[in-house]
């Protein structure tokens, strides 16, 4: 199942470990850098998923959440965060946000993979 | 997996400077909440990609650190002096564990304890909940050895399906966790012609015995619909699943389906625990608070050096060749060619001055350092300081903040060391404010920037008195004056920056730090800069540093000399004259009169070893050094010209008078010359310049 999925970190070297991880499993990635810079790639493209960490300048995860929730295309896109296992009120927020999962930090790509699967049909 | 880990490694040492800034930042306003988030925000990064690739002590570390500032941010802690000092030496540790290696991690790790400890104990002393930190720090690693059983029940809403959940991950999640005791429930099944297959009827009932809090087991149910009902409750403190005889009596509690399960259960559990020489029993239930996080930064792409290396080489390529274009136009009349090569030579100049300025950054970039130095040193002398920092946009060249540090650094130290007053008193006394300032002051001049540091402190007494003396007697002691010259107030200060003159060793009997201002001068004139001191006693002390915007772009004045193309850089040339080669020849003493004003000429002809006869009318360029001039004698002189530095091969190595060459339009090469440079040279050997 090759997938077109849109990542978003401020952290430049999870963002390559995710997206090597993800174009090895045969899936095509775009890469962004903040949740403003995602926010230009959400243009009406299709994507299957978009995986987004939490923390970040500009436009935090959550925000970017809300936002993308608003644009008719990306209503029902499923959205999985990235976090740290001892954020759970993060994960309070990003879900009432409209996320549709997370993966905890740090990962193994079979864990990824595996997330991802769960999500993604 | 490695590849990455130097990525990082890379990224790391920015969050810790950017750590390190913000900390600074939070010490002069400790109630600003959004500074704190952002600290928080830094951390977490920090904390986030060490556990990723495997930095297992970095990850450690800053988990404490996060905890206190999320204490902070939540309100539970305040910002103490030693929270701060806490940090800031945290800052330094992290660079060190940042960097570890097998050899250095047993000494690190020792380190590390260490760190945490005084991170307890400073918690503990400031009258915070440290037990309560204590425990928290414990939860969080799971270390604690003790395995709990929960208990949950989970009822998925009927149309649980519907937004695409499946509740078998969830409870594929919750065995992940630890031993698990699924026991599902069927008795909402309706008969099979009445079963809606999209809709859910099953339930679980199921204990989980695990080392995670009641956190974790909730995390698993935190996108369950809000009409699914989700109950998770301590059941016990022991790991009631490990006995396969006390799994039995479990599961048939379990299959009974009570509506009040839980206190079915509860019942026999007692017993249980018993049975495990346990007597604990407590039932929790946690519930989840949510917090805001407003963050803020710049937006900017990163891209490695090498590729903007390369961008500036290749646009210094454009720019040889466009030059050869515009040459040839010019040689070549052909219709059309003109506006054309005029165009591109306006793109290109454009292109030039925004790639150029792409490895421009800010002077704010080095100013953390000196705060920290600031800081550090006022604590350990005892003197109260202020830092301040004025035109911190004002952009350099990369290369040169990098080289500039240092110089100033210990132009600042200086400051701190000698410049502010003892005491406080001291101050008052003299009418000053009680606090010591120092300030950091950059600005853009023409094609220069100044940097200043500003202190209020004592300054040099030039005029005469003790200052001025030591430095009188230890310039007639190295032989640069005799006894009866007087030296101007200027020439004192010039002192200041040879060798043998420290600071240190003139204005005060504190001992220097092995580094002289001669030093610093040279530092800075590596970058093609200039340093000045300025002092007015009681009032402080300036130190001005004048430096080009960049390093590889020189604006120049291109002259032939023998027919070898030269380039003089155009911030140093003053006027140019026309003499007869005869004139020159017969000048006494190597003095020419230049607007009634004798000037010491420099011979590039004769000093270059060149043996071609000179032409019948040479020009000399006069060169400002310092407050003098130096005649420059060359045969012709072409015009202004725009050189883009090249280096020269390791041929010529030797010398450092031509730091570089350029290509001209015409392809051939002209050699940048460094006047300062050629001048002290040229002083050292052959005449004292201002005598």
């Amino acid at each position: 199942m090759e997938k077109k999925i849109l990542i978003v970190d401020d952290s430049e070297s999870i963002r390559e470990v995710v997206s090597f991880t993800l174009e090895n499993a045969g899936h095509e990635v775009v890469k962004a850098i903040d949740g403003q810079d995602a926010l230009t790639y959400l243009d009406g493209r299709k994507y299957d998923l978009i995986i987004t960490d939490l923390h970040m300048p500009n436009l935090n995860g959550i925000e970017l959440i809300k936002r993308v929730r608003t644009i008719e295309e990306y209503k029902f896109i499923p959205i999985l965060f990235l976090t740290t296992e001892s954020q759970t009120a993060k994960k309070m927020e990003a879900k009432e946000a409209g996320a549709t999962g997370w993966i905890v930090k740090p990962f193994v790509p079979e864990k990824l993979l595996e997330a991802i699967k769960k999500v993604v049909r | 997996m490695e590849a990455f880990k130097d990525k990082f490694k890379e990224e790391a040492k920015e969050l810790i400077a950017e750590l390190e800034h913000m900390v600074l930042k939070l010490e002069g306003n400790r109630a600003n909440k959004s500074i704190v988030e952002e600290v928080f925000r830094v951390m977490h990064s920090l904390k986030g990609g060490s556990a990723m690739f495997g930095f297992s002590l970095i990850d450690k570390f800053t988990h404490l650190l996060e905890n206190i500032y999320d204490k902070i941010r939540t309100g539970e802690y305040q910002v103490t002096d030693d929270i701060l000092d806490i940090t800031l030496n945290a800052v330094d540790h992290l660079r060190n564990l940042i960097e570890e290696t097998p050899d250095t991690v047993a000494q690190l790790e020792k380190e590390n304890n260490k760190f945490i400890e005084q991170i307890e104990i400073v918690l503990s002393k400031g009258a915070l909940k440290s037990d309560d930190f204590k425990n928290n720090s414990d939860d969080d690693k799971k270390v604690s050895n003790h395995t709990k059983t929960y208990f949950v029940h989970f009822e998925p809403s009927s149309d649980f399906f519907q937004d695409g959940s499946n509740p078998l991950f969830l409870i594929d999640d919750i065995c992940q966790l630890g031993e698990t005791l699924i026991v599902p429930v069927y008795s909402k099944i309706p008969k099979y012609e009445k079963i809606n297959p999209i809709d859910c009827y099953i339930s679980w009932n199921l204990l989980v015995a695990t080392d995670d809090d009641i956190n974790a087991i909730m995390d698993v149910f935190i996108f369950t619909n809000k009409r699914s009902k989700v109950e998770v409750a301590k059941l016990s403190d022991k790991n009631l699943l490990a006995e396969k005889s006390h799994r039995k009596i479990l599961l048939e509690t379990l299959l009974k389906n009570h509506a009040d399960l839980f206190e079915k259960l509860s019942i026999v559990v007692p017993d249980l625990e018993k049975a495990q020489n346990g007597n604990e029993q407590n039932t929790q239930r946690q519930r989840v608070q949510s917090s805001h996080s407003v963050e803020q930064t710049i937006a900017s792409i990163r891209v490695s050096s090498e590729k903007l290396d390369n961008l500036i080489n290749w646009v210094s390529e454009l720019v040889t060749i466009q030059a050869q274009l515009s040459l040839y136009t010019q040689q070549n009349q052909h219709i059309g060619l003109a506006p054309i090569s005029e165009e591109i030579e306006k793109i290109t100049r454009r292109l030039r001055d925004d790639v150029f300025s792409i490895r421009l950054i800010p002077v704010s970039n080095m100013l953390t350092r000196f705060q920290r130095l600031v800081r550090e040193l006022s604590h350990e002398l005892d003197k109260d300081i202020v830092f301040e920092s004025r035109g911190t946009e004002t952009e350099l060249d990369k290369n040169i903040i990098e080289m500039l540090a240092d110089p100033v650094m210990h132009i600042i130290r200086n400051s701190i060391d000698h410049g502010i007053e003892e005491s406080t008193e001291e101050r008052v006394k003299k009418g000053k404010p009680a606090k010591g300032k120092i300030l950091f002051n950059a600005y853009y001049s023409g094609t220069n920037v100044y940097i200043q540091i500003i202190d209020d402190g004592k300054g040099i007494d030039a005029e005469k008195g003790i200052d001025a003396e030591k430095v009188r007697a230890k310039a007639i002691e190295k032989e640069l004056i005799s006894p009866e010259s007087e030296i101007s107030r200027k020439e004192l200060f010039d002192f200041l920056f040879l060798p043998g003159f420290s600071m240190a060793k003139v204005v005060t009997n504190l001992s220097g730090r092995g580094v002289g201002m001669d030093v610093v001068k040279r530092k800075i004139a590596d970058l093609r800069g200039q340093v000045e001191i300025d002092s007015k006693l009681g009032f402080g002390t300036t130190v001005t540093i004048k430096l080009p915007l960049t390093l590889s772009i020189i604006d120049g004045l291109l002259v032939k000399v023998d027919n070898i193309n030269m380039v003089i850089p155009l911030s140093s040339v003053h006027k140019v004259y026309e003499y007869e080669h005869t004139k020159i020849e017969k000048a006494i003493n190597n003095l020419i009169l230049a607007d009634d004003e004798r000037v010491p000429i420099l011979n590039l002809r004769k000093y270059f070893n060149m043996t071609s006869p000179p032409p019948p009318l040479e020009r000399v360029i006069t060169i400002e050094y310092g407050d003098y001039y130096i005649g420059f004698t060359v045969d012709e002189i072409i015009g202004e010209y725009q050189a883009v530095l090249k280096p020269l091969g390791s041929a010529f190595k030797e010398q450092d008078f031509f730091p570089g060459a350029t290509i001209l339009g015409d392809g051939t090469v002209a050699l940048v010359l460094d006047s300062n440079k050629l001048i002290e040279l040229f002083a050292k050997t052959e005449v004292k310049i201002g005598n």
